[in-house]
């Protein structure tokens, strides 16, 4: 198995790769779906040690949604953490119903359902692109700083490791919304994915 | 510049300041709910007791200086003495606080799983335990002497999908277990719901201060 901690300059290649296509195809499903233009910020990849991650988000409260992905025999290839600040959640929210006040059961399913569907373009993607079959489980949602919403995530993969890998970008639209993507695979996603580039 | 902590408490409540040069800095404070400035102190009898001090005006009895503070990462512990001791952004991670006020000296757990560790990690909630107490002795703390608040434990998800993301409970538990277990009395506690949590250890007066980070609520335990 990769181990997370000797990571070396191809595989955080392989795995930029996979997230730049990932993203790209989330970011073309949030334009269509806000019918605004969308920007994504060049992405990094971040092997760290997990008792360093608090430093890595931003420090203000964000609509956190957690999509586990899964490989086809249902082993944890890892997860997308997709973040909202606040105030770009009920932007995106109050645009899509065209409404300023949304009830607060409303605001957290549409954001579930923005979430879903960044995600699944970027399953999709990556699925394309680079023969991975990433299937994506419905979101969890929470309202909360990133780490709070995080840790259980960490928990699961910290059992096996000291070390995390991220791979960070955000997408922006006007001047009033932000997301933030982070992709922390699991050893065994990186493994397929080296077996693929082996093969090509 | 130099940055001094205080910790003042009198009759109207307590509050414990990061002052740089002229500065305030942070504040934490058990009147921040029902303050009219909230988080942006301006003026009060706290305050104004803390600029007196410090402009050496007013020696007061009631105030004390700490040595700075430790933050432990995940999965980490710090130990100190007379120094604020802080975690961060806990979700379903606990904060445990051990101290002897005897000598002062005192600790911060930031645990992310239940059980303990054979390999010595200190992610688990009872290799932490274990560890932080054989260093805090070798400080010179007193082992019976050792008292243990904690707080943490949430489960943060109003829509959740993962049962695995359902660690809070447990790590809960496990923590409880292990101060049981080693004899230390448990004198305060704030675990479980779906709140996030800063936990910050204040050694002047023992109290542990619980910050809900997403409402900005404040406990002084």
């Amino acid at each position: 198995m990769t181990d997370l901690d000797k990571l070396g300059e191809e595989e955080m290649d392989v795995l930029k790769e996979l997230g730049n296509i990932g993203t790209g195809h989330a970011a073309t499903s949030l334009s269509k779906l806000l019918n605004k233009d969308v920007y994504l910020s060049v992405p990094k990849v971040k092997v760290g040690e997990i008792k360093n991650l608090s430093r890595e988000f931003i420090g203000e409260v964000v609509a956190g949604v957690i999509i586990a992905l899964q490989d086809l025999e249902e082993k944890k290839s890892g997860y997308l953490y997709i973040m909202f600040p606040e105030k770009s959640a009920r932007k995106i929210a109050g645009d899509l119903f065209g409404m300023d006040e949304l009830d607060e059961e409303m605001y957290a399913s549409t954001i579930m359902e923005v979430g879903n569907i960044l995600s699944s373009s970027f399953c999709d993607a990556s699925a394309d692109f680079m023969n991975i079959i990433l299937l994506p489980s419905p979101p969890s949602f929470a309202v909360d700083v990133p780490t709070a919403v995080i840790d259980s995530v960490v928990s699961q993969m910290a059992k096996n490791t000291n070390h995390i890998i991220l791979f960070e970008t955000s997408l922006s639209s006007d001047s009033d919304i932000e997301i933030y993507l982070a992709l922390l695979p699991e050893p065994c996603l990186l493994d397929d994915m080296m077996k693929i580039m082996g093969r090509l | 510049m130099s940055s001094v902590f205080l910790f003042i408490s009198n009759e109207s409540g307590k509050a414990i300041f990061l002052i740089s040069g002229d500065v305030l800095v942070k504040s934490f404070c058990s009147l921040s709910d029902t303050c009219p400035f909230q988080d942006s102190c301006r003026s009060c009898s706290l305050l104004n007791a803390a600029k007196n001090y410090l402009a050496g005006t007013a020696p007061d009895s009631r105030i004390k200086t700490l040595d700075g503070e430790l933050s432990a990462g995940i999965g980490e512990y710090k130990i100190g003495k007379n120094v604020l001791l802080k975690v961060m952004g806990l979700g379903s991670c606990i904060g445990v606080i051990l101290s002897d006020v005897s000598t002062g000296i005192c600790g911060i757990a930031h645990v992310l799983l239940p059980g303990a560790s054979d390999r010595g990690e200190t992610k688990y909630a009872e290799t932490a335990i274990e560890k932080m107490v054989e260093d805090m002795v070798k400080m010179g703390a007193r082992r019976s002497r050792i008292t243990a608040k904690f707080a943490g434990g949430a489960q943060v998800f109003k829509h959740m999908s993962l049962d695995i993301l359902k660690i809070g409970d447990r790590n809960a538990i496990s923590v409880e277990e292990t101060l049981i277990k080693k004899n230390i009395p448990i004198l305060a506690k704030d675990v479980g719901g779906e709140v996030g949590r800063n936990v910050i250890f204040n050694p002047a007066d023992g109290s542990m201060i619980v910050k809900y980070t997403a409402k900005g609520e404040v406990l002084w335990l």
